[in-house]
């Protein structure tokens, strides 16, 4: 799942748009999917699809601005480059404002396209990568007892073990042996460390 | 008040008069319009759209030419790899083919709609333009707070015309002057449409308002295609009403009404009377 090959997907309205962008990504190597509005893309979405988005702003139906919101709406993390007619530049500007990767106004030179996409899918890899480590840390920690849970939340705290025992009811030596299953299921290397990692867990939503 | 010459009853008033109550549309009768005159105005009311048009086309223009464009650059990115696919080329080729017709036939449909508004030429009386498109004129000025008054000159000779396009430029100069009237406080903007008969026996009717006037620096401009001091003008209004008034043999200028404001005026030959 990790080595998943990218996927374009191109939504535009206007055939004749829609399969020249797929014959060109194709001519580059790029794999595509094309869908006829926006309401069709969300049918065939895959959050778990590494990628990008080609969508053109200006669409009957669900507009390209309306959908980029539906996405943000859903946590998506898939970058959305824009493509424009002339008239659609303060369109553009404010999909940019609500987190579009780029935009472009048509036609365009390929080379600015390709470019972009490049740009997007490597900004596409580095989400999914934290989204992973996220999800690997929430695993370890979903594997820990009631008790080491508490342990763990003392020890965020900068509790010692003495102080601890007491607010737990339990001697300190039991104290130590839940720290070190904590220390030792989480993979954290350090105090430090775990208490970045649980922080991490606490300010992202669990979305992909 | 006065009655001209179609027992018609409408304001006197000059630009520096008492402001006239209610515009001009009370005294009217008011009648549907027929069925002709209806089809007049929705002409009057596509062609006053045409720069919705022109993006509306433009728009249609560039899907193909990007399409066409994506298919060439990719046809050369294949080419330059050894052992290009042939079929995939033609394919490409193909649609590029396929997208250009796409691409003339847009312009085939423009030419026809261009040239379903081809002119029909017959005598008419500008007055009675203006009056048919008095209804459209009023609900723009009320809209944005300003009395209209007309003063028909009688007894005016009669114009050889395309009478859509005559109201056309009508329209866009009442509505440049509603635009140059928004920036100043309502309540003291007036607008004035007059005919009158020129010493060269032109029929002359005339835009008038109390609002900036032309700066000096866009006197000799405003009616140059694209000239426009708006945000979001085309600058095509005043240009295009120039074409048409020299299509008619006339013309259209401007001159400042003081203390302030202007004057748009269209001159029409006029048609020697039997
Ligand atoms: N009544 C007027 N008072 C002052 N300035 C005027 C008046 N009419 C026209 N102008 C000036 O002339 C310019 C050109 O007018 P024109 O109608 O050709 O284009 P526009 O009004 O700017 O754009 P559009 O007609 O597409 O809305 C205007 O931008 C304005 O600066
Ligand atoms: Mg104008």
């Amino acid at each position: 799942m990790q080595e998943q090959a990218p996927t374009i997907y191109i939504v535009d309205d206007d055939e004749g748009v829609r399969n020249s962008l797929r014959f060109l990504l194709k001519s580059v190597g790029l794999a595509t999917r094309v869908h006829a509005s926006a309401n069709e893309f969300l049918g065939a979405y895959k959050p778990k699809q590494p990628g990008c988005l080609v969508l053109d702003v200006r669409m009957p139906g669900m507009s390209g601005l309306e959908l980029q919101q539906q996405l943000n709406l859903l946590g998506a993390i898939i970058p959305v480059i824009f493509i424009t007619g002339h008239g659609d530049i303060p369109m553009a500007v404010e999909a940019m404002q609500h987190g579009a990767a780029d935009f472009l106004q048509k036609p365009f030179r390929d080379q600015d396209l390709i470019d972009r996409i490049q740009r997007a899918l490597e900004r596409d890899t580095r989400s999914r990568a934290a989204l992973a480590q996220l999800d690997r840390i929430r695993a370890c920690f979903d594997s820990l007892t009631p008790r080491e849970r508490e342990v763990l939340a003392l020890m965020t705290r900068g509790k010692l073990n003495k102080v601890m025992a007491a607010e737990l009811g339990v001697s300190q030596r039991t104290v130590e042996i839940h720290r070190a299953r904590v220390m030792e299921k989480t993979g954290a290397a350090s105090l430090a460390q775990l208490v970045r990692m649980a922080m991490d867990l606490e300010s992202e939503p669990a979305t992909l | 008040m006065k009655a001209d010459s179609n027992g018609q009853l409408h304001h006197d008033v000059g630009m520096s008069a008492e402001p006239p109550h209610g515009g001009s549309g009370g005294d009217r009768e008011k009648q549907q319009p027929p069925a002709a005159l209806h089809g007049r105005l929705l002409q009057v009311s596509r062609m006053a759209t045409i720069g919705e048009m022109a993006a509306g086309v433009a728009h249609e223009l560039n899907q193909p030419l990007t399409a066409i464009a994506n298919y060439a650059q990719a046809c050369s990115r294949l080419l330059a790899r050894p052992g290009a696919d042939p079929a995939e080329l033609r394919q490409a080729l193909a649609e590029i083919t396929g997208q250009a017709t796409r691409a003339a036939d847009i312009v085939r449909r423009l030419r026809a709609l261009a040239r379903n508004q081809q002119s029909e030429r017959v005598p008419a009386s500008v007055n009675a333009l203006v009056r048919e498109i008095i209804d459209l004129l009023e609900s723009d000025t009320r809209l944005h707070g300003v009395p209209l008054s007309l003063e028909l000159a009688d007894g005016l000779p009669l114009v050889v015309v395309d009478g859509g396009q005559i109201q056309h430029v009508v329209m866009n100069f009442v509505r440049n002057s509603l635009e140059a009237l928004a920036a100043q406080p309502s309540g003291e903007s007036r607008l004035l449409i007059r005919t009158s008969v020129t010493t060269q026996h032109d029929v002359e009717l005339a835009v008038i308002d109390n609002g900036p006037g032309l700066a000096p620096d866009a006197l000799g401009h405003v009616f140059d295609p694209f000239f426009s001091t708006k945000e979001s003008g085309t600058g095509m209004g005043l240009a295009i009403s120039n074409t048409i008034a020299r299509l008619h043999g006339g013309s259209v200028g401007y001159r400042p009404n003081p203390p302030t404001g202007a004057c748009f005026y269209l001159h029409l030959p006029s048609q020697p009377t039997p």
